[in-house]
């Protein structure tokens, strides 16, 4: 396994235009926080967090924090901010870890195989979980869970319980009977002549109904009215 | 066509479409997606024609989530009309779309059939858009 160091320097300024003029220079605002010191507002180097997120641990790495003038701590992301465009790292909080305490992570659960039901049934295999959440102590945390798929026929899951862990050192803290992944049959999609399309399109047209302000005095000649009313004010308007 | 079943009221006023997607703009569901990059107004039929576009190339053997819908009331005053006399008729709904939004996620496919997938459907859309898929998300 890959060992981690991040470098980190104290953040004193905070304010949205302090953290813009940090990312502009490649590094980005990051927060230490957990256990019984203090939270530590700091930047940290964007390209090796990203390094982390991207490593086969992902999220769930164990690295060291070295903030300049103090000792190394260990350190796991806890969650971080991204652009919704660009994809560029906005903000990362990073939590210590103390090896000897239980801690909750969520694991990666990726499949292999092509399923049975899909190969010889016609389905569509579907990923409902893609990660599942345990406690265990963070020297127990496992890198992803790698499951066969290819038994799996139509109607039938794959449920959090089937996962390969060790219950004496990692407790599953999703619900077991939680659906994983399963293969569905997807409904046909009806051909629809372009003639036709058109007509529906037309008919569909009418405006939804208005929910009436006050109480339920909806009577059935109310409902049936709407519609009219929008076409007298479309009259009205060509009239003019 | 995609519109509400029940409104609260007719028309709505028209509003601003500054700043990004900050909900919606990762992959939710599926394994790959089409993202805006830029804002704008994305019509029921647009959207229509994208799924049609979308399902016809993959056939089956995907799946596909659509992840914007159009609630907006779109008005229009009738033609040759003199101003005023109030707001116009609703003519179609609109969904509000911001860069960053994943409008369409796909799964059960590969990744190069997903690509085409989402081309043809981006043809579809009056907007700039951009092929994500899960395994370059951070």
């Amino acid at each position: 396994m890959e060992v981690f160091v991040v470098e980190a320097t104290p953040r004193e300024e905070r304010g949205k235009g302090v953290a813009r003029r940090i990312r502009r220079t490649g590094l980005v605002p990051a927060v230490l926080y957990g256990g019984k010191n203090k939270p530590v507002p700091m930047t940290v180097n964007a390209r090796q967090v990203a390094r982390i997120l991207r490593s086969e641990t992902g999220h769930n790495t164990i690295f060291s924090v070295q903030v300049a003038g103090n000792k190394e701590e260990k350190a796991m992301v806890k969650d971080w901010q991204v652009d919704p465009v660009s994809g560029a790292l906005l903000h990362v909080d990073l939590l210590r870890i103390a090896m000897d305490v239980r801690m909750r992570v969520r694991v990666p659960v990726h499949v292999f195989g092509e399923p049975e039901g899909v190969k010889l049934q016609g389905g569509v295999f579907e990923m409902v979980t893609r990660e599942v959440e345990l406690e265990c102590l963070p020297g127990d945390i496992p890198e992803e869970f790698k499951v066969d798929v290819s038994g799996l026929t139509i109607g039938k899951q794959l449920r959090a319980a089937d996962l390969p862990f060790d219950p004496d050192k990692v407790k599953l803290v999703t619900d077991p009977q939680r659906v994983l992944a399963h293969v569905v049959i997807l409904k046909k999609e009806e051909e629809v002549a372009p003639a036709e399309a058109v007509a529906a399109t037309e008919a569909v047209a009418a405006e939804p109904e208005v929910i009436k302000k006050g109480k339920k005095e909806v009577e059935e000649g109310e409902e049936g009215a709407e519609p009219e009313k929008a076409e007298k004010t479309e009259k009205k308007g060509k009239e003019k | 066509m995609l519109m509400p079943k029940k409104v609260k009221y007719r028309k709505q006023q028209r509003g601003r479409r500054s700043g990004k997607a900050w909900r919606g703009g990762s992959l939710a569901f599926g394994e790959y997606g089409l993202k805006a990059l830029e804002p704008a107004w994305i019509t029921d039929r647009q959207i229509e024609a994208s799924r049609v576009a979308i399902t016809r190339f993959i056939k089956r053997g995907g799946k596909l989530w659509i992840r914007i819908f159009p609630d907006k009331p779109f008005t229009k005053k009738p033609a040759e009309t003199r101003m005023g006399k109030g707001k116009g008729p609703p003519e179609h709904w609109v969904a509000v779309v911001k860069p960053g939004r994943v409008m369409f996620e796909m799964s059960g496919v590969d990744l190069a059939a997903a690509k085409e997938a989402m081309e043809l459907a981006a043809h579809k859309l009056p907007i700039r858009t951009k092929f994500v898929s899960r395994a370059e998300e951070l």
